[in-house]
């Protein structure tokens, strides 16, 4: 479905990306842990076409999409929700979302009708300006704005990052229930056991290099993983 | 107190109707562009002198002629942004403020070349007696002026809040690179935003004509007081930049009320002055603006 290979490059100065792969079969949760610096976001945005590449080639439902403008990877089906800044301050919730949509011609009433069933409380403040929204719920909404494209794959971006305990569970929780309608979801959480619980298969990353790459199950029971990278053994 | 709204505070709403519709362009350009357009002074000049050619061409009154130099002006803008600022577009934003300080350069020249440098009346002939509205006093241009404004507005009004590619505007001018990632055309809108820009530096650059005379820095002398409202407002505030506009033209107009003595509290002469005052003073202790905008 969506395959990142041997990616090098960065932000113009050093690489950051050191000869990362990551792959997202259909249908999967993927989710990419570890430390500070490892160049977790930086993969993420490699797929999405905000990193300029050396090396590497970045392919999607069968075509490479390595060149392609970011407008181009959203009309395919490739969706982004940024760790910070993810939501357009001063619109509407309702405007969010269908600045979400504007690659499409139209956008059916059913897509804003399933974005409101997963978040009903984004339905209760759709004409509130995005800006007066909690921080849990402005995740929701950049998700929901993800959405708009009916992507076949979501990339998240530390989702639950400087959310109350709470508010993670419910961010997880719908990642589960997006992924259940059949999104594939590549995601890079600080929180990385919830995270590889939820997840199909993980990798752990280490100076923009793959570490270790699994089923999130078998992560989690791995020692080496959990001493070094999850902080402290069961 | 009817002379006082005679004489201050509708001559203040006037001006200040120019110098909202020449603040919102500078205030969007600057949210969706991130650079300080030099040259929109320069745009309003040639809206105007557009409109004067078309007026000496058809004998049509300048409001008639409004339409041709609106589109005139708008495909200026567009070959301007593609030849003079595309090209830049990645580039630092003092670079592309200095490329327009050249296109400003560049137009003023080109008027001055083909229009002359004579200041120039729209339609010869003494104004028309002040219209009466007991007890105020309107000139006729002046209705024209505060109507065109409201029009013009009104539409912004619509484009922004019912249009798909004004709300892309806003979106943009919120935050440009959350609307790349989210599939937002942002060539497309950075075209709407010179239409925008250019209808209303055009109209604003009419206006001025109408009021007083056409003349090569027209446009130029008024883009301190435009900054200045585009800052008061808030940048990337499009509302804040009518109220800007609005609240400086008036400032500026009652600064020469005789307050404390006869004479003017503050010489007319001073005017853009005020402009200058009330920019410093926004930029050291409310940078944002009246309507939270963006720090310049």
């Amino acid at each position: 479905m969506l395959s990142a290979e041997r990616l090098v490059g960065g932000y113009g100065g050093a690489d950051i990306l050191k000869g990362v792969s990551v792959r997202l079969d259909p249908g999967e949760i993927v989710v990419i842990v570890g430390p500070n610096g490892a160049g977790k976001s930086t993969v993420m945005k490699a797929v999405f076409g905000l990193v300029t590449l050396r090396e590497g080639t970045v392919t999607f439902d069968g075509a490479e999409i390595s060149g392609l403008p970011t407008e181009q990877r959203v009309r395919r089906g490739l969706a982004y929700v940024p760790q910070e800044r993810n939501v357009f301050v001063t619109l509407s919730v309702h405007e969010n979302l269908e600045m979400g949509g504007f690659v499409r011609k139209t956008i059916p009433q059913a897509v804003f009708d399933r974005i409101y069933a997963l978040f009903p409380v984004l339905a209760e403040k759709r004409k509130q300006p995005a800006g007066e929204l909690s921080g849990g719920q402005r995740q929701m909404l950049a998700v929901g704005r993800a959405l708009m494209v009916e992507p076949k794959v979501l990339l998240l971006d530390e989702p639950t990052a400087g959310l109350s305990p709470r508010a993670m569970d419910e961010i997880f929780a719908c990642i589960k229930a997006i992924n259940a309608q059949g999104v594939g979801i590549l995601m890079v959480e600080q929180n990385a056991r919830q995270a590889l619980g939820l997840a199909h298969r993980g990798y752990v990353l280490a100076t923009g290099e793959n570490r270790y790459t699994d089923t999130g199950a078998a992560l989690l029971a791995n020692r080496e993983v959990a001493e070094s990278f999850l902080g402290g053994g069961h | 107190m009817i002379e006082f709204i005679n004489n201050y505070v509708i001559p203040g709403l006037v001006l200040g109707s120019i110098y909202a519709l020449g603040a919102i362009g500078v205030s969007m350009i600057y949210s969706i562009l991130r650079f300080a357009h030099f040259a929109h002074g320069d745009l309003m000049t040639l809206g105007a002198y557009i409109a004067f050619a078309v007026v000496v061409a058809f004998g049509w009154p300048p409001v008639a002629a409004m339409p041709l130099a609106l589109v005139g002006t708008v495909a200026a803008s567009l070959a301007i942004d593609r030849y003079a600022y595309k090209p830049f577009r990645k580039s630092r934003p003092i670079v592309v403020v200095i490329a327009s300080f050249g296109v400003a350069l560049m137009i003023r020249a080109a008027i001055m070349l083909i229009w002359g440098v004579q200041p120039e009346p729209y339609v010869e002939g003494i104004n028309p007696p002040l219209e009466s509205f007991e007890p105020f006093r309107i000139q006729e241009k002046h209705i024209v002026i505060v109507v065109v404004t409201v029009v013009l507005v009104t539409a912004l009004h619509l484009l922004l809040t019912r249009t798909k590619i004004g709300k892309a505007m806003r979106a943009m001018s919120d935050d440009a690179d959350l609307a790349r990632v989210t599939g937002i055309g942002t060539e497309r809108v950075i075209a709407w935003t010179w239409v925008v820009g250019a209808v209303l530096a055009a109209a604003a650059g009419i206006l001025t004509g109408i009021d007083t005379l056409l003349k090569p820095y027209m446009g130029w002398d008024l883009l301190l007081p435009i900054f200045a409202a585009a800052i008061l407002g808030g940048l990337g505030r499009p509302y804040g930049a009518i109220l800007g506009g609005l609240v400086l033209g008036v400032i500026q107009e009652l600064s020469s009320y005789p307050l404390l003595s006869d004479e003017p509290f503050i010489s007319p002469g001073y005017k853009i002055g005020i402009a200058f005052a009330i920019l410093v003073v926004m930029l050291i202790w409310r940078p944002q603006g009246l309507l939270r905008g963006r720090v310049l």
